[in-house]
């Protein structure tokens, strides 16, 4: 059983999963009214007022199983409902307009979670018992006990109130004010590659200024648990046989570390891998909501402020399950390349 | 067959003491131990488990692992034009002569390879460290053939493989360069060359482990092979670059009988073809019987008695060897066994080690450990019965 | 020979107690935990409810300034905005946290074990659907589709409860089943049904004794981490109506006041250093513990 038959499997089985999202999400719609139902639908004042012809128009009495079919359908074309909460407009809309800022967090506190992470497990487990593994082990404990919105405050407190170097959003005041005007073009929506692109080298660099905290704030508690895992499993792989025959063969402890104890440590981390863009994900919603950015995460957390915009949640929740199938589907790929035992599976 | 023995001395382990630094104490697991192994013989290293015999094979490849330490001794290994102490060399130097001067075949055959990579990669990682010399010969060698063979556009592109062949030929340690072209995806392609080369000798050295279909097995990863199967793997691996010491730990004891059977028989028939010399430790004396020339006793960390295979079962002359021989089930025969256990080395017995165990112990024992003495040409014993 | 005269049980505690003794981070979380816990009992000692208030947990407005006040000695935490007090809030605020994490482990417990054990012991079809209904709940991740749940049943502090619980029963069914497959199988359970047990007493008696440390572990892990969730959801403002008591929701009636002004930029310290701090030793206090459970009853890892 090869890598391909593994991956056109998983593939596969993408589907009913995804089926299944939207069975639950749909499931979650019916607790309501068929009036709060029409409601996500509504586009003006107008509409309001005439809810029949919404309902009508979706066929909200009818049958529960017409009725999916319907909202699969208008799904599929992208109508998710409208925003009757700022941003006005329809939910698709809104959430690939607020897209970009949460990619722009992502794309860096990924790499740092996971190259920190694995880096600091390693040193942790191979120099076992001395400095480095209990000051790691210590800071390790206290980031996964840490409140995330709590480290945030005090992030803020500390550089932003007591010393000032750099304040909440993704911009400061004038350069946000310029990459509104006329000067700017705004080509992905990431200040620090829009930057660049524009020949504006100091957006670039105040946009990154700004993501110093929020990105601390988001990946604390994710190293701290990569940690912990990295450092036990690969404590485990050091005991075993192919280790020392490995450095029967010549190789150097270095070598053996890296080429050998490494891989086989990472198994169990990559199983962690979902687990961790959940955690992605759902620290996105408390870190922008605290540093002001306008991304998805602060959409969700506004949109289920009540009074709830429930058009707005459910499509943010219908789109945050798809997109965390297919990161799982991506990581157990990742898992079966890593450890060919699982391919046989 | 006759063979000539060369009286060449091999390996002389002198004096070697190791002691493990536990929670529970102090374990003095060897302690005072002297081999010699003499070029293309087999010494068979026998004992119950406990008795310090993986320990001291350890020793020797310099692997002994924490909380293990190699408080003093002396080993010499005879190269090809001088004499090395191997716990006085540097690590640098020990990499280069694990593998290639020394290797190690150990208990567990699938325990001994990393699942997560395939066969040809784990037996190919110890040609590469070793052989690479050899294999970008072969490499150039084909190269030049294809040169002359090709097109200008072709031409040109294995004019630059074989500049860097040369390069990897003439390099013993680590390139800057090298390392980065073979990271570029594209480019990295002339590796190709060279794993194929790679995997050649794979097969060559799966086929004289008597594998059937060696290239299947090329690509199969451990979990896929059976123990037996393992097994020749690892033996293939520690071979593959013509090492002078073969160390087996207990090679057959994880196998079913049947395949413990094959095992001993390809180790016998690689004797014959390859004049190497082993160190075979185990607690089988049946299979001491079948392939040592030369056997030693160990004991509570110590070698009690070392001569060869005849007059081991003939002649045993320490009363461990011949309690142990005794205890060996016969039909017909009583049953008996070794009274008392084997001794915790936190805390070791005074004087000789087995004195409490032993039937014919005598005041002296437990006073003063006894020296070794030669009761007859090659034949030691360590033991107050026998003073010169 | 000693004779035997202590019960395994005897001898479990014993050892158990021993190994606790020789891990200080354990004696930390268990120190932590049960200061927590005197401190919710003693609530109304240490922070008592004012005159004629029914609902102890609801926060009173000392005064209608809007402007937190700095620790005094009336208000020993010092007043948050709206002048409720921050020691009130944070004392009664423990309360609070045990009765999240307890009813929310409880349930998970309960649905979990169920759910766990039927799909475990019955397999075939059963097993096949409940699986299904995990993996479909497992989709999304955790707090968000917990978000979800609370904002169309209106934020209250029941609803954080139920969907931490609709959210979280999944991965205790998971672990639960995968204990009773372990088990199933093994020759005591045949031997159980061999001599005529009947299905719950096999269940009882015999696989859910042997598969209860593992749960334990994750019981103990999962504490801390539903109480920083739900504070967390209290933080975003889905959780009880403002001025209840509450760890989550005094950090975020602390937003506003991170700068005070140039002269004294950290002048609102004490409204967003005090709960936070509450907060952290609590779950720091329960992950030490879990911790320290795994290491002490990993069947695995004892005895080394």
């Amino acid at each position: 059983m090869g890598m391909r038959a593994y991956i056109i499997r998983r593939i596969l089985l993408l589907i009913p999963t995804i089926i299944g999202v939207t069975l639950l999400i749909f499931a979650v719609v019916q607790v309501l009214s068929p009036e709060q139902r029409a409601a996500l639908y509504v586009t003006s004042e107008q509409q309001a007022d005439d809810i029949e012809v919404i309902i009508e128009k979706y066929h909200l009495r009818d049958p529960v199983y017409i009725q999916y079919f319907i909202w699969i359908t208008h799904v599929l074309q992208g109508n998710l409902g409208f925003n009757q909460k700022s941003p006005k407009g329809p939910v698709l809309a809104n959430i690939l307009n607020r897209a970009p800022a949460t990619i722009e967090l992502t794309i860096i506190a990924a790499p740092v979670i996971i190259l920190l992470g694995i880096f600091l497990g390693v040193s942790s487990a191979v120099h076992r018992d001395r400095l480095v593994d209990h000051v790691t082990r210590i800071i390790s404990i206290i980031g996964w006990s840490f409140p995330s919105f709590w480290l945030g405050i005090l992030l803020l407190a500390v550089f932003y109130a007591g010393l000032g170097w750099v304040g909440p959003g993704r911009l400061s005041v004038d350069t946000d004010v310029f990459v509104r005007s006329a000067d700017f073009t705004r080509y992905t929506g990431l200040y620090t590659i829009d930057g660049l692109l524009n020949g504006q080298l100091w957006v670039t660099v105040d946009a990154l200024k700004h993501l110093i905290l929020p990105v601390v704030s988001l990946t604390v508690q994710s190293i701290a648990l990569i940690v912990r895992v990295m450092r036990s499993s690969m404590l485990e792989a050091l005991t075993k046989g192919y280790i020392v025959s490995a450095r029967a063969k010549g190789l150097g402890q270095r070598e053996v570390i890296n080429k050998h104890a490494r891989r086989n440590a990472l198994i169990p981390v990559v199983t962690l891998a979902g687990m961790l863009s959940a955690g992605l994900l759902t620290g996105v919603v408390i870190t922008e909501t605290i540093f002001y950015i306008p991304g998805l995460g602060s959409y969700a957390a506004h949109m289920a402020l009540p009074p709830p915009d429930i058009a707005g949640v459910l499509g943010f929740t219908l789109f945050t399950g798809v997109l965390f199938v297919i990161v799982n589907l991506i990581v157990d790929v990742a898992y079966a390349y890593i450890d060919p035992r699982i391919r046989l599976e | 067959m006759e063979k000539t023995i060369e009286s060449r001395e091999l390996l002389d382990v002198k004096d070697l003491y190791v002691n493990f630094y536990t929670y529970a104490g102090v374990v003095e697991a060897i302690d005072g131990v002297n081999l010699l192994l003499k070029q293309g013989e087999t010494l068979g290293l026998v004992g119950e488990t406990g008795c310090g015999k993986s320990v001291t094979s350890l020793s020797i490849i310099v692997l002994v692992p924490p909380p293990g330490v190699i408080e003093k001794g002396d080993i010499l290994l005879q190269m090809e034009d001088r004499t090395i102490n191997l716990l006085k060399q540097k690590d640098r130097a020990l990499m280069k002569i694990r593998g290639e001067d020394i290797s190690m075949v150990f208990q567990d055959p699938r325990g001994a390879l990393n699942p997560v990579y395939t066969v040809t990669q784990q037996v190919g990682e110890a040609l590469l460290l070793h052989r690479k010399e050899e294999l970008c010969r072969r490499v150039l060698q084909e190269l030049e053939r294809d040169i002359s063979e090709a097109n200008t556009f072709k031409r040109f592109i294995y004019k630059c493989e074989k500049k860097i062949y040369e390069k990897m030929m003439n390099t013993r340690e680590r390139s800057a360069s090298l390392s980065a072209l073979s990271k570029i995806p594209f480019v990295n392609r002339y590796q190709g060359r060279l794993r194929n080369e790679i995997r050649k000798e794979v097969v060559r050295l799966l086929k004289t482990m008597r594998i059937a279909d060696p290239e299947r097995v090329l690509d199969m990863y451990p979990h896929e092979l059976s123990g037996g199967m393992a097994q020749r793997v690892v033996i293939a691996m520690a071979l593959s670059c013509d090492p002078r010491l073969l160390l087996a730990d207990e090679p057959t004891t994880n196998l079913d009988v049947t395949i413990q059977a094959q095992i001993l028989l390809l180790i016998k028939e690689l004797k014959e073809q390859m004049e190497s010399t082993i160190l075979y430790v185990t607690h089988d004396l049946g299979v001491v019987a079948e392939i040592c020339d030369r056997v030693a006793v160990m004991y509570g960390g110590n070698v009690v008695e070392i001569t060869d295979t005849f007059t081991i079962f003939k002649k045993p002359s320490h009363p461990y060897t011949q309690d142990l021989l005794e205890a060996i089930p016969r039909p017909g025969k009583e049953f008996k066994s070794i009274r008392g256990e084997v001794p915790g080395l936190i805390n070791p017995p005074k004087g000789c080690r087995y004195h409490p165990r032993c039937s014919k112990a005598m005041p002296i024992c437990a006073l003063s450990k006894p020296q070794v003495t030669q009761i007859e040409k090659g034949h030691f014993v360590m033991c107050h019965l026998y003073k010169t | 020979m000693k004779a035997r005269t202590e019960s395994p049980t005897i001898k479990e505690l014993k050892f158990i107690l021993t190994r606790i003794k020789k891990s200080p981070l354990s004696i930390i979380g268990i120190v932590v935990i049960a200061f927590f816990a005197a401190v919710a009992l003693l609530c109304p000692i240490l922070a008592p409810v004012p005159e004629g208030q029914e609902d102890p947990y609801v926060l009173t407005h000392f005064g209608w300034t809007s402007e937190p006040q700095p620790p005094s000695p009336e208000h020993l935490f010092g007043t948050a905005q709206w002048q409720y007090d921050i020691f009130y809030g944070c004392i009664w605020g423990t309360r609070t946290a045990f009765r999240i994490g307890i009813i929310v482990v409880a349930g998970n417990l309960i649905i979990g074990l169920i759910v766990g054990t039927l799909a475990g012991y019955y397999s075939g079809v059963i097993d096949e659907l409940l699986m299904r209904l995990t993996d479909i709940i497992w989709a999304f991740p955790g707090l968000l589709l917990a978000m979800a749940f609370v904002s169309v049943m209106g934020p209250s502090l029941d609803s954080i409860v139920l969907a931490l619980i609709l959210v979280g029963w999944p991965s205790y069914a998971r672990v639960i089943r995968s204990e009773i497959l372990r088990v199933k199988q093994e020759d005591y359970v045949e031997a159980a049904k061999a001599i005529g047990c009947s299905d719950l007493r096999v269940i009882t008696r015999h696989i859910l004794i042997n598969s209860i440390y593992p749960i334990i572990i994750m019981a103990s892990l999962d504490t801390g981490a539903i109480v920083l969730s739900a504070a967390a959801l209290s933080f975003l403002g889905l959780g009880p109506p403002t001025g209840y008591a509450d760890w989550g929701q005094m950090i975020s009636l602390s937003r506003g006041f991170i700068y005070k002004n140039a002269q004294d930029p950290l002048g609102y310290w004490f409204t967003w250093t005090y709960p936070g701090i509450f907060i952290f030793t609590f779950v720091l206090g329960w992950n030490l513990l879990g911790d320290a459970f795994r290491d002490i009853l990993d069947p695995t890892l004892r005895r080394r």
